[in-house]
């Protein structure tokens, strides 16, 4: 399943692009539109884009289909101990790393980190389950 | 304090995930285990500060989330943790190596899913935490080696489905109107319009739907019995609890009038009799339970709609004690023999499972000093007249059908062999409802009992003289429809007339 030369070299310069927008989007979704969700969903047409010029066979091999699902977990994880981690400092989820001035980067605090884990987990779990159904599909 | 009981067992459904990737599988059963059993270090702490709330992040009521633990809730936190640790023991080593790690992942994923909706006091994080219990039990349906499983998954699917878009759908107007989603705070500030009244029909509709009320019960009996017996006793204990608990916050926040509260009532006793009737006729095993889940949500939906939030509670941890012990004996007794044909099976060479089906039978059968009664005696406390004799009628009917189920086993069998764990799994289950019931209602009525007992062996003998349980009852079953899709037409259209019914209703 492999599209023409132009499709290809085209969705190749595209995809650092979308993954550094996704980047931008995770970092300042507390001070931007944007947030982990929107980050998360660009990160994953990143790599459905490679996927759709390419072929499964050949982008599975750069990214892994352990490595995603190693993300996708971790990420999950990451948020609910960023959560219960609130709770030594005076409740679930309490926003403990508050500082900086108003409207610089590190003034979300916790916040950043939320949209840095949701990002990855949504943008893991979207390519997890694109695998997931092309596995099914070029099986045979 | 609260949410942690969630945030334990995602984390270790997260964690639990990631082992195949890191090529660890082995352990995924040590960390499954401690995820379901990490809420009991927290109970303790929660029931010493009873009642308790709390928004989540410390942020005011009104933009964050409450959660919060008091009388209406704790029944159905205890019911969860104490049912979930047994079937956790139960599977511990239950699913083949291939699909463990997954079927691990979707129990700890269904397990904090359900703590979430029964600590929530916000619509729409319970509707979410409804959610993923409720998917994840779509999937442990899916995986069961049952024939039909999958079909029934989906029926479960589609349904369940469209009661949540039809759920979130009350729920978005109930914002619009009252402009919250925290219950406390729509309370405050809620007058009653035709709008609140629509968004309260369409929940209620969809909230009968999920919880297996009778007309809209068609999915729940093909689901529960298909499924592997631990996960059966999860859902028919645990997962249609959550929609009865929305049911009861629903109650608590709004003020229902009669006009409402006569279809919940009728709806009650229609699923009471109908659910024994349908059971009395099965000759499947797990199907005879599944149809007395209809029957005993049926009695869950008696204390919402009298307007007795509590006895509903209690009745529910008393329903999901001995629902999940009975689907677990009689579901482990089915695997050995490897049927669900109740002729074929039999408990006669095993004790200790024939002592856990008998106490069990008897608690749900309402006879003292079982925790059944202890619900019964709370539900019928605002009966009066002819209905009280209609709740009697139904506690003897149900003794009757596992009169039945008793008979069928006691017959003499094959000899095999049960794994002691599984055994004393299913009898500390049925220890544990005659406790219970003693802790909660410590008392003894022997006359009415056994006059109760005595009615329903002799409906049983006359029944059998009738040849009433010779009938092949073909109707009401899923071969009846050629595809799954005019199955499911067929069904769409009468969830669509009970909406409308509902709708008219409460206007």
């Amino acid at each position: 399943m492999k599209m023409s030369l132009i499709v290809r070299t085209t969705t190749k310069l595209i995809s650092p692009f979308l993954v550094a927008y996704s980047a931008y989007l995770m970092l300042y979704g507390h001070l931007s539109p944007g947030g982990g969700f929107q980050a998360g969903v660009i990160l994953a047409v990143s790599i459905i884009l490679l996927i759709t010029s390419h072929g499964y066979n050949r982008v599975r091999k750069t990214f892994k289909f352990w490595e995603v699902q190693l993300i996708e977990g971790i990420s999950g994880g990451f948020l609910v101990l960023l959560a219960t981690a609130g709770v030594v400092f005076g409740g679930f989820f309490y926003n403990f790393l508050r500082g900086g001035e108003l409207g610089s980067l590190i003034s979300g605090g916790i916040i950043p980190l939320f949209n840095i884990g949701v990002a990855l987990k949504v943008g893991a779990a979207f390519t997890f389950m694109f695998y997931i159904l092309l596995r099914w599909v070029e099986r045979d | 304090m609260i949410p942690l009981i969630v945030a334990f067992p995602l984390a270790a459904a997260f964690l639990t995930s990631i082992l195949p990737a890191l090529r660890r599988e082995r352990f995924s059963k040590h960390l499954f285990l401690i995820g379901m059993l990490s809420p009991w270090l927290i109970l303790p702490q929660i029931i010493n500060n009873l009642p308790s709330n709390e928004v989540v992040g410390n942020w005011s009521r009104v933009s964050g989330i409450e959660v919060a633990v008091d009388a209406y809730n704790i029944p159905f936190i205890v019911a969860e943790l104490i049912l979930s640790a047994f079937v956790a023991l139960y599977v511990w080593g239950y699913y083949p190596r291939k699909i463990e790690n997954k079927a691990y992942v979707l129990i700890l994923l269904l397990h904090s899913g359900l703590l979430g909706a029964f600590i929530s006091r916000d619509l729409f994080n319970y509707y979410i935490y409804m959610e993923i219990a409720s998917v994840a039990s779509f999937a442990l349906v899916g995986i069961s080696k049952e024939k039909g499983a999958r079909r029934a998954a989906f029926k479960y699917t589609v349904f369940s489905l469209l009661a949540s878009y039809i759920f979130i759908l009350g729920i978005g107007i109930i914002y619009l109107k009252t402009g919250y989603l925290n219950l406390a705070l729509i309370k405050e500030n809620l007058e009653m319009s035709r709008e609140i009244n629509v968004a309260l029909a369409l929940s209620f509709t969809s909230l009968l739907l999920k919880s297996g009320i009778f007309p809209l019960y068609f999915w729940l009996p093909d689901a529960h019995s298909k499924a592997d017996a631990p996960v059966s006793a999860l859902l028919s204990g645990l997962v249609v609890k959550a929609p009865a608990y929305g049911m009861i916050l629903l109650t608590l926040t709004f003020p229902i009038n009669t006009s409402m509260q006569k279809p919940l009532l009728t709806l009650a006793f229609l699923s009471m009799f109908f659910g024994i009737a349908m059971a009395i006729l099965q000759k499947n095993s797990e199907r005879l339970l599944a149809y007395h889940t209809v029957s005993q949500m049926g009695y869950v939906l008696l204390g919402i709609s009298l307007l007795n939030p509590l006895a509903a509670a209690y009745y529910a941890l008393a329903h999901s004690l001995f629902k999940g012990g009975l689907f677990l004996s009689v579901g482990s007794l089915a695997e050995h023999y490897g049927t669900r044909d109740l002729e074929k099976l039999s408990y006669r060479n095993n004790k200790s499972l024939m002592l856990a089906i008998v106490l069990l039978s008897l608690a749900i059968g309402g006879v003292s000093p079982f925790i059944g009664a202890f619900g019964k005696a709370m539900l019928i406390e605002n009966l009066k007249g002819f209905l009280k004799y209609a709740f009697y009628a139904g506690g003897i009917g149900t003794l009757v059908s596992f009169t039945k189920l008793n008979y069928y086993l006691s017959k003499r069998g094959e000899k095999i062999e049960i794994p002691r764990r599984k055994e004393a799994i299913s009898l500390s289950l049925a220890i544990l409802t005659l406790l219970g019931g003693i802790y909660l209602h410590p008392h003894l009525s022997v006359f009415k009992d056994s006059i109760s007992l005595v009615i329903a062996i002799f409906i049983f003998y006359l029944l059998r003289k009738l040849g009433v349980f010779e009938v092949s009852f073909k109707a009401f079953t899923p071969e009846q429809f050629k595809t799954l899709g005019k199955e499911i037409n067929a069904y769409m259209v009468l969830f669509t007339a009970v909406l409308l019914l509902f709708l008219f209703n409460f206007l």
